[in-house]
């Protein structure tokens, strides 16, 4: 055992600590969050989700990119594209509504995929951890609010 | 692009639904030596469950939880059972004869309504009623004891060893439970992934209400039986009335059961008094009454969300299939089916979820056989 420095399970808790929305977490509680985590795999232009579908789950990126796609009268719009350490389909913590667009790998990538009724347990079961990753979801919600709000005075909306 | 939710199960996915539950149980019923320990071994899952998330609710790892959570249990059983074993040992030894009493004083209740009915009715007195029931009730006992009690009670001590796997099975479900969720999952495709993570929440949740449900509603039965039995004045109601419960586990015939155990009891210890055991199947009457009209919708009902009609079809269709075990095991066997077939036809009813693995796979070929070309 390793007295100072990183030990090999703070190793193994790295890619999920690059992770924005669990970068405020101990150690001790990225072990918590860790053991709800699936990972997947994709290839290069493989759909993670389609516009439309039943939101069940919050995905992060640990390695390589995600286009986040919006079909809107036959026009594919790219409103986003994510890389490491970025999180998607946050909505579907929320509530159960559609997807709002299509997410797609650019590159290789690979995820990591929290189901939303292990979140609601995460709740229950330890709610200072929730608490954590609810206020840096808030934060990320109002920066993607920011953003949009940005992009319609551009356009002369607002 | 908007897509089309896909709608619920079809009539052929039901029918595949019901098909699929009649094969289980009967397949079952060959695997009791399994199914049994593995059934209450999830009873025990669910119970314990609550308790070890106040553990960790209060900071305890996953692992730490189900080691104190189990740990615990098994000393209460352990504690229980040396208290209970000399107890029961003392008991076996006189349990054959104190059966026979009992059913003699069931036997000899029956005998004086019947008399008692003959005296009123002239049909049944002439056609000697009483003594060809009690004849019939006598032969049937006899053929029992002689065929059917060796084989019952070897099958039981055949049983008894698996059924001690049940809280080993409950502690590695408690322990690993989430961990096989995700090995399982990561054997689906990643278009089905997510289908695949809801279907066994849902499968999950299903189990878990029916069976708290289950319990929910045993301890129910149990109070209630028990303090109508004791303001009727039987000896041991809590412990009539738990037995009593726990044979409700069985539809419609572990409640006659139930009820002619306590009315047996009732003839016995009460033999110049058959009101008694008049008030004692009016007080099963009424339970029972409030079980399916009261207790039921409130604890088990909620869980299973399913046609009363089909319930009871598959009830009958469970004891023709697999006798005894069917009836206990197909309302829990066909919420499980139920829940992953309504799944696997939303998903296999789904072409753009077909259409987007056909595409991954087309990119993992392409991606493994880039250099080959």
């Amino acid at each position: 055992m390793r007295l100072f420095g990183r030990n090999a399970a703070q190793d193994a808790l790295h890619p999920l600590r690059q992770i924005r929305l669990f970068s405020s977490l101990s150690w001790r509680e990225l072990k918590v969050v860790q053991a709800l985590r699936h990972e997947r795999q994709y290839l290069a232009d493989e759909v993670v989700f389609d516009q439309g579908d039943e939101g069940q789950a919050i995905y992060a990126i640990t390695e390589g990119e995600v286009d986040i796609l919006r079909t809107d009268g036959g026009q594919v719009l790219r409103l986003a594209r994510l890389g490491a350490g970025d999180v998607f389909g946050e909505l579907a913590l929320l509530d159960q509504a559609p997807r709002a667009a299509q997410a797609r790998a650019h590159s290789d990538c690979r995820l990591v995929v929290f189901f939303r009724a292990d979140f609601m347990g995460l709740l229950e079961t330890h709610p200072k951890i929730a608490s954590k990753i609810a206020l840096a979801l808030a934060r990320h919600l109002g920066g993607r609010l920011r953003q949009a709000n940005a992009g319609a005075r551009q356009e002369g909306h607002l | 692009m908007r897509r089309l939710q896909p709608s619920g199960a079809g009539p052929l996915a039901w029918c595949g639904i019901l098909l699929a539950t009649t094969v289980a149980l009967y397949v079952f019923q060959h695997l009791l030596w399994l199914v049994l320990p593995f059934l209450f071994g999830l009873i025990t899952y669910y119970v314990l469950h609550p308790p070890m998330q106040r553990l960790m609710f209060a900071g305890f790892s996953q692992e730490a939880s189900a080691n104190i959570t189990a740990g615990v249990f098994s000393l209460l059983l352990s504690v229980a059972l040396v208290f209970m074993l000399p107890r029961f040992a003392a008991h076996a030894v006189s349990a054959q004869e104190t059966g026979t009493r009992y059913l003699q004083g069931g036997l000899a209740l029956l005998d004086q309504t019947l008399r008692a009915m003959e005296g009123q009715s002239r049909f049944m007195r002439e056609a000697h009623v009483a003594d060809a029931v009690s004849s019939h009730i006598a032969a049937a006992g006899e053929g029992f004891a002689q065929e059917r009690l060796p084989a019952l009670a070897m099958a039981l001590a055949a049983w008894m060893p698996s059924v001690l796997l049940a809280p080993f099975l409950a502690y590695f479900f408690l322990r690993d439970a989430r961990r096989f969720q995700r090995f399982l999952a990561r054997a689906v495709p990643n278009a089905y992934f997510e289908r695949t993570l809801h279907l066994l929440y849902e499968v999950d949740r299903t189990t878990r209400a029916y069976f708290l449900g289950l319990m929910k509603l045993t301890a129910l039965d149990a109070v209630c039986l028990a303090i109508g039995l004791w303001v009727i004045g039987l000896s041991s109601p809590l412990l009539l009335g738990l037995i009593t419960a726990v044979l409700a586990w069985v539809p419609y015939v572990g409640s006659i059961l139930g009820c002619v155990l306590v009315v047996m009891v009732a003839a016995t210890d009460f033999p110049g008094t058959p009101w008694i055991a008049y008030a004692a199947v009016a007080l099963f009457v009424a339970v029972r009454l409030l079980d399916d009209f009261v207790f039921m919708p409130l604890t088990i009902g909620r869980s299973l969300k399913m046609h009363p009609l089909i319930t009871v079809l598959m009830i009958f269709v469970g004891g023709a299939v697999a006798g005894v075990a069917g009836l206990l095991l197909v309302l829990p066997v066909l919420g499980i089916v139920m829940v992953i077939g309504e799944t696997v036809s939303i998903v296999a009813s789904d072409p753009r979820l077909h259409a987007r693995h056909a595409h991954a796979r087309r990119l993992r070929w392409t991606s493994v056989t880039r250099d080959l070309d």
